[in-house]
C-alpha cells in the first residue's frame, strides 16, 4: 500500500471539510494510505510570502522536515499548499546558498532540510501511484453525461520552472482524470485564468469581477458544473455566485464541485455522505444528472 | 658543433639615451661574458651604417649570433632578422630588444638602476640567443582551389568571386536549387528590389556586350568558367590539411539531367502524384518532379525521391522531349581537392510552435513571415495575393507581431536583427498592393539602424501602417467568427487591445541552421554562445576563423541583411583567395614538437590545444603518442604548459632558454631593492609593458621582465623556479581571461597560478608573492601600477626565506 | 497611476534595494514590452494595478509611491506574468519582494495584520473554529492533530518576522 504524509494546510479544515471527506474517501477506496502527521502548520501561502518570503520558506521546509523524518513523501489538497511547499522543496534542494540560509533558521527547531523526499499533489498520486487505466478500471459510477469545466486554478501549474506539473499552457493531466471518470472535459473561454481568488479580503470588488468572468465564461461554453483543486477557487466561484447575484444581479447556477467529490462519487462513496452542503451553489442539476 | 661567437649591438638612439644608461658601464660587463666575441656601441643599428656593421661581422663569420638593443618600432626587428638571413644567419639566431621603451624611459628618474636592468636585459637576451637552435622555413602545398558550403547569397557572391579571380570553385548547396532564403524572401530591403534572380532559368545573361554589375540576373552565373556548382549535395567528411584540404561531398541524385532538361513541366503536367508544397508553405501542392518557382537556377527538374513512384509510374520519362529524366541515377560521393573553404550556410526561421501562447502551427492563421514572403512573391503559391490558409479568403486585416523567440531568455536571448525591417518591407509591400488592407505591427522596439532604414519607417508610417508598443501576451481565436484575436497592452496609450485580424504573421527568431554543429564538428570551428559560427577576431578578422584556410561569411556568423552578407561574402573571398596565392604556404617552424620517448599518451594536450594542431600517432608498437601538425600550430605553447612530464617544447622557446634568461634576468642588482620576475605573455601582457615605456610612465627597474608568446606555456615549476633564482616576487601577465589571443591560455594560466600559490604556501612562502594580472594593449598605466603595487608588497614582506 | 509631470525625488538606489532581497533579484532585466500587463487578470479589469507600471516607477527610483501606494496588494499572485515573460523576470516575485520591504516599513493592509496574528497565535493564517473541529467527528473525519505552534513561534523570532509592526495599516 502507498502511503503518503496528509497536508491539509488552514483552508480546508477550517471551511471546506468536504474537500477532506471526498478526498479521503476517494483515495482509501484507491489503495491511498494517508496518514496525519503531528505538528504540521500553515504552508505559507502568498499572503504569508507577501509577509516574509524568508520566513514563507523556513515555514514550508519545517513541514517538508516532519515528512522527511517519517520517511513519508507529502501530498496536499490544496493547490496554494503544493505551490507553496512543492516550490519550497524544489529551491531548497537545487539553491545550496538559500538552503543553509533556511537549516540556519531550522536549527533554531532542531530540523534540517535534506531534500530527499517529494511533496505531490493527489492529482499525481491519481496519474502516478494509481495510474489512469486502474482509476478507470474502479469507476462504478460513470459520470457519462457530464460537461465539466476543469479549472485547476493557477498554483497547480505555475511557476512551471519549479512546479513541473504539467504542459502550463497546454494542460493535459486534470482533463484525462476527468475525462477518466468518463465525464467529458470541455472547452471555455481563458480556462487556465486566475479566478481572483487571493484578492477577497483587500479589494472584494476586484476579486468579483475577476471571477465573475470566470463563471462567464464557462456558463456560455454549456458546462453543467466547474470542477476545482483550490479552496479558494472554490470559494470564488461557489460562494462568488451568491455576491454576483446581489452585485451584478445575475443568476448563474452552475454548480461548483471539488474533483475528489466527483472521483468519489465515481468511486461509488454516497453522495449522502459527502457533506454537500457546504455547497452554496446546489448540487441537484449534477447529482440529477449523474443518475 | 660550430662555436658560438655572439655579437652585442648596443645603440644609444643618437645619444638620446645617454643620460640614463651608462653605455660603458654596460658594454664593459658585457664584454666578460663567455662566448661574446663583438660588443659594440653606436647611434643606430637597425638600418645605414650600423646595420651594415652588423651584417659585416655576420659575414666575415667573426659572430653567428646576434643581440641588438634598439630603441625602434617592431619594423626595426624584421629589417635586421632579414638582412642577416640575406647573409646566411638563421633569424632565431637574432634577438632585438627595445632598451628605450623597455627600460630607459619607463627608469629614467633612476638611471643607475635602469643600467643594471639594462645589464639583465642583454645578458638574458645573449643566453637566449646561445641556446637558440636554427627555425626553417615550412612549405605546404596550397592548391588553387576553393569550396563554398552553402548557395545562397553569401556563397554565389564569394564563388564568383573566387572563379573569377581563376581559382577553381566547388560551390556544394544541399538544396536542389541555389538562392537559399533570399530566393526565398523575394525582396531586399531598404531598396525592395528583387532577390537574386539568379533563379531565372533564361537567366544568367552574359552577352558580350554587356554584363550587368547591379543585376544577378545579368550577370552570366553559369558563365563563369572555374565555377562548379553541385545541388542536392552535402560536405560528409573533411580531411588533409590547411591548402590541400580533402573533401568528400555526397550527392544526392537529382534523377533529371541537368544538362538536357529545357525545364518544359511536361513532366509535372504528367505527374500523377501531388504532395504539400513545403517550400511555398503548404500554401498549395506540387508534384513528385518540381521546381519550386519558375526561377530557379540551375534550371532543371528534381524529383522527390520519397514521394515518386520510380519505375511503377515513370509517366514522366514518357514525355520528356529531351530523355533528361534518369530514374536510375544513385547517390555518389565525389572528393574535392581544395585550399581553403568558405563557409556560407546561412540561417533560418526558427521554429515558433514551441512557444504556444502564439499557437503557430495550431492555428492555420498564425503564420511566419517567411511564409508571408511566399504569399507576397508574384511567382509564389497565391500569385502575390494575401489569403488566410483557414478558408482561403482575402486578409484584410494583419497583425505583425515582433520578437516571436528572439530577445527572449525563454529561447534565444538576442536580437535577430532584421525582423524589424522585414515586418516594414512586408507591411509597405501589402500597403502598396492593397492598400485598403489593414496593417498593424506590435513591437517592443523598433530597430532600423542601418542606411536608409530609418526613410523605409517614415513611409511605413505616411502609408497608414499602424504600430502598437506592446508584445502580446497571446493569440487568441474566435471559433464562430473564424477570427484571431490578439491579445496585447498598448503601452503608449495604457490601454489594453484585442485587435481582430484575418492573419497573423509572427516575426520567429533567426537562428543556425540545422546541422550547424555537425558541420562546425567536421571542420574544427568554434561556435558562439548563441551557436553561430565565430569569427577569429570580430574587429579585425570578421570572416576568418582560427582555423587557418576556412573562413566564414553572411547568415552564418550571425543574422544580417543582404548588404552585409554581401560585403562578408567578398570579404570571405578575398581572405580565401590570399591563403592561396602563391601556389604554397610559407611558414616558419616556430612550433611545438614532442620527444617521443617522454611521451606518455596522457591525451591532455590534443584537448588542450586551441588550434586541433595536436593529434594521437600510432607507433609502430602499438602504444600512442602526440603529434603537432606544423601548418595547424600557432607555437603559444599552451600545450607545453599543460604536459605533466614536459615531453612537448617549443622550438622557438626551449625549457633550457627559459631557465636561463630567468637567471640572467636576476642576476644584476646593483641596488638593494628586492627584484621582480614579470612572465608577460607576447600578446596583451608584453604590449602593454610596451606601452607603458611608450607613455614614458614609471615604474621601478627592479621589476624584469621576461617574455612568453603565451602565459600558457608556463608550468607551475617555472614560477617556483623563479623564486629559487632569486625573485622576491613573480608577476604573471597576459590577455583577459576571456580575450586571450590563443583562445584558452589566459584562463589556463590562471587556474596554474592559484595552485602555484598554495604550493607556496605549503613550503612557507608568502602566497601574495605571486600575482597574476590581466590587461590590455592600451593598459600601459595598468602594467605600471601593478609593478609598482607589486613592489611595494615585496618590499613590505620582507627578504624570501628559502628552506 | 499618478498623472502630470514627475517631480517627486526618485530614490537612487531603489533598484539595488529591490535586487537585494529575497525574490526581487531578476526586476532589473525588464525591457518594457508589456507581455506581463496583458497576461495579468487583475490588470483587465482594473486600472488600479499593471505590473509593467509597477515594475517601471520601481526601477525610476519612485520609491515611495510604490510602496505607499495600493497598486501592490493587487497583485492575485497567478504567476501568468512570471510564465511569459520574456526576460524572465520573476514579477509575482518581485512584487513579494515589494511588499515584505513595504511591510517593514509599516504599510500593512488590515487583512495581512489579521493573517500575521493567526499565524503567530495558531500557528495558521485561517484559524480553525473549535465548532468546526468537533463536527468533524460527525462527518467521520479523524481529529485534528495539533499545529506546531511553538515551532512556528521560533522561527518567526528567528526570522524577525515577530518584530514587524503590523499596526493596522496604512495602505489604500
Amino acid at each position: 500500500m502507498t502511503s503518503y504524509a496528509l497536508f491539509l494546510g488552514c483552508t480546508i479544515p477550517a471551511r471546506q471539510p468536504h474537500y477532506e471527506l471526498a478526498a479521503r474517501k476517494s483515495l482509501a477506496k484507491l489503495g491511498i494510505e494517508l496518514i496525519d502527521l503531528d505538528d504540521m502548520t500553515c504552508c505559507a501561502p502568498p499572503p504569508l510570502q507577501s509577509i516574509d518570503l524568508e520566513t514563507s520558506l523556513a515555514i514550508a521546509a519545517y513541514n517538508i522536515c516532519l515528512a522527511e523524518e517519517a520517511d513519508l513523501n507529502i501530498v496536499t489538497l490544496c493547490t496554494g499548499c503544493f505551490e507553496s511547499l512543492a516550490m519550497a522543496n524544489t529551491l531548497l534542494k537545487e539553491k545550496e546558498e538559500l538552503r543553509e540560509r533556511v537549516n540556519k533558521i531550522l536549527a533554531n527547531v532542531g530540523k534540517e532540510f535534506k531534500g530527499n523526499k517529494e511533496v505531490r499533489h493527489y492529482l499525481q498520486v491519481l496519474m502516478n501511484d494509481v495510474g489512469l487505466n486502474n482509476l478507470k478500471k474502479s469507476v462504478v459510477k460513470p459520470l457519462s453525461k457530464l460537461k465539466v469545466a476543469a479549472f485547476s486554478g493557477c498554483h497547480l501549474l505555475r511557476p512551471s520552472t519549479l512546479l513541473r506539473f504539467d504542459d502550463p499552457e497546454r494542460p493535459k493531466i486534470f482533463d484525462n482524470l476527468i475525462e477518466a471518470l468518463d465525464a467529458k472535459s470541455i472547452w471555455y473561454r481563458n480556462k487556465l485564468k486566475c479566478c481572483g481568488g487571493l484578492l477577497r479580503g483587500y479589494a472584494d470588488d476586484v476579486a468579483l469581477a475577476i471571477a465573475r468572468d470566470k463563471i462567464v465564461n464557462a456558463s456560455r461554453s454549456g458546462a453543467d458544473c466547474i470542477s476545482t483543486l483550490c479552496p479558494f477557487c472554490f470559494l470564488t466561484l461557489d460562494l462568488g455566485q451568491m455576491l454576483i447575484k446581489t452585485t451584478y444581479k445575475e443568476e448563474y447556477n452552475i454548480p461548483v464541485i471539488h474533483y475528489a467529490e466527483l472521483l468519489s462519487i465515481s468511486l461509488g462513496v454516497d453522495p449522502k455522505e459527502l457533506a454537500l452542503d457546504f455547497h452554496k451553489v446546489k448540487l441537484d442539476p449534477v447529482l440529477n444528472k449523474i443518475g | 658543433m660550430e662555436e658560438i661567437n655572439v655579437g652585442v649591438f648596443l645603440s644609444d638612439c643618437g645619444k638620446q639615451l645617454t643620460g640614463i644608461l651608462n653605455f660603458e658601464e654596460i658594454a664593459n660587463h658585457l664584454k666578460g661574458v663567455q662566448q661574446v666575441s663583438i660588443v659594440a656601441v653606436g647611434s643606430e643599428f637597425w638600418r645605414g651604417q650600423g646595420l651594415k656593421t652588423i651584417v659585416e661581422a655576420v659575414k666575415s663569420g667573426k659572430i653567428n649570433r646576434v643581440v641588438v638593443a634598439e630603441s625602434i618600432p617592431k619594423i626595426g626587428e624584421i629589417n635586421i632578422a632579414e638582412a642577416l638571413e640575406a647573409v646566411g644567419l638563421n633569424p632565431n639566431f637574432v634577438e632585438v630588444l627595445d632598451i628605450k621603451d623597455n627600460c630607459a624611459w619607463p627608469h629614467r628618474d633612476a638611471p643607475k638602476e635602469a643600467t643594471e636592468k639594462a645589464k639583465a636585459m642583454l645578458l638574458a637576451a645573449i643566453e637566449r640567443v646561445k641556446l637558440a637552435e636554427p627555425i626553417e622555413k615550412l612549405e605546404f602545398p596550397a592548391v588553387k582551389s576553393v569550396l563554398v558550403i552553402g548557395g545562397g547569397l553569401a556563397g554565389m557572391q564569394a564563388a564568383e568571386d573566387l572563379a573569377d579571380m581563376g581559382f577553381e570553385v566547388y560551390l556544394v548547396e544541399k538544396e536542389p536549387f541555389l538562392g537559399g532564403l533570399a530566393a526565398k524572401a523575394g525582396h531586399f530591403f531598404p531598396t525592395d528590389d528583387c532577390a537574386i534572380c539568379i533563379q531565372s532559368p533564361a537567366s544568367d545573361v552574359k552577352t558580350i556586350t554587356h554584363t550587368s554589375r547591379k543585376c544577378v540576373y545579368r550577370s552570366g552565373f553559369s558563365e563563369i568558367p572555374n565555377l562548379n556548382v553541385l545541388t542536392n549535395s552535402r560536405v560528409v567528411k573533411v580531411e588533409g590539411a590547411p591548402g590541400n584540404y580533402k573533401v568528400t561531398v555526397e550527392r544526392k541524385p537529382r534523377y533529371v539531367n541537368e544538362e538536357k532538361c529545357v525545364a518544359c513541366d511536361l513532366c509535372a503536367s504528367v505527374c500523377p502524384v501531388e504532395v504539400p508544397d513545403e517550400y511555398n508553405a503548404r500554401l498549395k501542392n506540387r508534384k513528385a518532379i518540381y521546381v519550386n518557382t519558375p526561377l530557379v537556377y540551375p534550371p532543371a527538374y528534381v524529383i522527390d525521391a520519397e514521394a515518386c513512384k520510380f519505375e511503377k509510374c515513370a509517366k514522366c520519362v514518357e514525355v520528356c522531349p529531351t530523355k533528361a529524366i534518369e530514374l536510375n541515377q544513385k547517390s555518389k560521393k565525389v572528393t574535392l581537392n581544395v585550399g581553403s573553404i568558405i563557409v556560407a550556410t546561412g540561417f533560418r526561421e526558427y521554429d515558433p510552435s514551441v512557444i504556444k501562447e502564439y499557437h503557430y502551427g495550431e492555428y492555420p492563421d498564425v503564420i511566419t513571415q517567411l511564409e508571408l514572403a511566399r504569399m507576397i512573391d508574384a511567382f509564389g503559391p497565391t500569385k502575390g495575393v494575401i489569403i488566410r490558409p483557414s478558408d482561403k479568403k482575402p486578409a484584410k486585416r494583419i497583425v505583425f507581431v515582433q520578437c516571436v523567440g528572439s530577445r527572449d531568455r525563454r529561447w534565444n536571448p538576442y536580437c535577430s536583427s532584421i525582423c524589424c525591417m522585414i515586418s516594414l518591407k512586408h507591411a509597405t509591400l501589402i500597403k502598396s498592393a492593397f492598400p485598403d488592407t489593414d496593417v498593424t505591427i506590435c513591437y517592443i522596439d523598433v530597430r532600423t539602424t542601418g542606411r536608409e532604414h530609418e526613410y523605409y519607417y517614415e513611409r511605413a508610417r505616411e502609408m497608414g501602417i499602424k504600430f502598437v508598443k506592446g508584445r502580446p501576451t497571446e493569440i487568441l481565436h474566435d471559433p464562430e467568427a473564424n477570427l484571431l484575436i490578439v491579445d496585447v497592452e498598448d503601452e503608449l496609450l495604457r490601454r489594453f487591445l484585442e485587435l481582430e485580424a484575418d492573419l497573423v504573421v509572427l516575426s520567429p527568431a533567426m537562428v543556425p541552421v540545422e546541422d550547424t554543429k555537425e558541420l562546425a564538428e567536421m571542420l574544427g570551428l568554434e561556435l558562439d554562445k548563441d551557436g553561430f559560427f565565430k569569427e577569429y577576431n570580430a574587429k579585425l578578422r570578421p570572416t576568418e576563423t582560427k582555423k587557418r584556410g576556412i573562413f566564414i561569411c553572411g547568415g552564418a556568423t550571425f543574422p544580417k541583411d543582404a548588404p552585409t552578407t554581401s560585403l562578408q561574402a567578398h570579404s570571405a573571398a578575398v581572405k580565401a583567395a590570399k591563403f592561396l596565392l602563391n601556389g604554397k604556404i610559407v611558414k616558419d617552424q616556430r612550433t611545438a614538437y614532442v620527444n617521443e620517448d617522454y611521451c606518455g599518451d596522457c591525451e591532455f594536450c590534443p584537448v588542450t590545444c586551441p588550434y586541433g594542431a595536436i593529434t594521437l600517432m600510432e607507433k609502430a608498437d602499438g602504444h600512442f603518442v602526440a603529434h603537432v601538425d606544423d601548418l595547424l600550430c600557432e607555437g603559444c605553447g599552451v600545450c607545453v604548459g599543460t604536459c605533466p612530464v614536459g615531453a612537448i617544447e617549443l622550438r622557438h622557446l626551449k625549457p633550457s632558454q627559459i631557465s636561463a634568461q630567468m637567471k640572467a634576468l636576476l642576476s644584476v642588482n646593483g641596488t638593494s631593492k628586492p627584484l621582480v620576475l614579470a612572465f608577460c605573455c607576447s600578446e596583451c601582457g608584453h604590449a602593454a609593458v610596451d606601452s607603458s615605456g611608450m607613455a614614458m610612465l614609471n615604474y621601478p627597474a627592479n621589476v624584469r621582465v621576461l617574455r612568453v608568446p603565451c602565459t600558457g606555456v608556463l608550468q607551475v615549476q617555472h614560477i617556483l623556479e623563479a623564486f629559487k633564482a632569486g625573485a622576491q616576487g613573480v608577476m604573471v601577465v597576459g590577455c583577459k581571461s576571456d580575450g586571450c589571443h590563443y583562445e584558452v591560455g589566459s584562463q589556463k594560466t590562471q587556474k596554474k597560478v592559484e595552485l602555484a600559490k598554495t604550493l607556496l604556501k605549503e613550503y612557507g612562502v608568502e602566497p601574495e608573492r605571486l600575482e597574476m594580472f590581466n590587461m590590455v594593449y592600451i593598459e600601459g598605466d595598468k602594467f605600471a601600477e601593478a609593478a609598482k603595487a607589486m613592489t611595494e608588497r615585496v618590499e613590505k614582506l620582507g627578504a624570501l626565506q628559502l628552506a | 497611476m499618478a498623472k502630470g509631470t514627475q517631480k517627486k525625488a526618485s530614490t537612487k538606489d531603489f533598484a539595488k534595494e529591490i535586487t537585494s532581497s529575497l525574490g526581487g533579484e531578476t526586476i532589473t532585466l525588464c525591457y518594457q514590452c508589456g507581455t506581463c500587463a496583458a497576461s495579468c487578470p487583475v490588470a483587465k479589469v482594473t486600472d488600479k494595478y499593471n505590473p509593467r507600471e509597477v515594475i517601471r516607477l520601481a526601477l525610476l527610483g519612485l520609491r515611495d509611491e510604490v510602496l505607499t501606494g495600493g497598486a501592490i496588494w493587487l497583485c492575485s499572485s497567478c504567476y501568468n506574468c512570471q510564465e511569459r515573460c520574456p526576460q524572465k523576470v520573476e514579477i509575482a516575485d518581485v512584487i513579494y519582494a515589494l511588499r515584505n520591504i513595504a511591510i517593514r516599513e509599516g504599510n500593512v493592509p488590515n487583512i495581512y495584520a489579521e493573517f500575521a496574528a493567526g499565524l503567530m497565535s495558531e500557528g495558521r493564517i485561517v484559524p480553525i473554529s473549535k465548532f468546526l473541529e468537533k463536527k468533524r467527528a460527525e462527518y467521520g473525519l479523524p481529529q485534528l492533530k495539533p499545529a506546531g505552534v511553538e515551532a512556528v513561534r521560533k522561527i518567526l523570532s528567528a526570522t524577525g518576522f515577530d518584530k514587524i509592526q503590523f499596526k493596522k495599516g496604512e495602505a489604500q
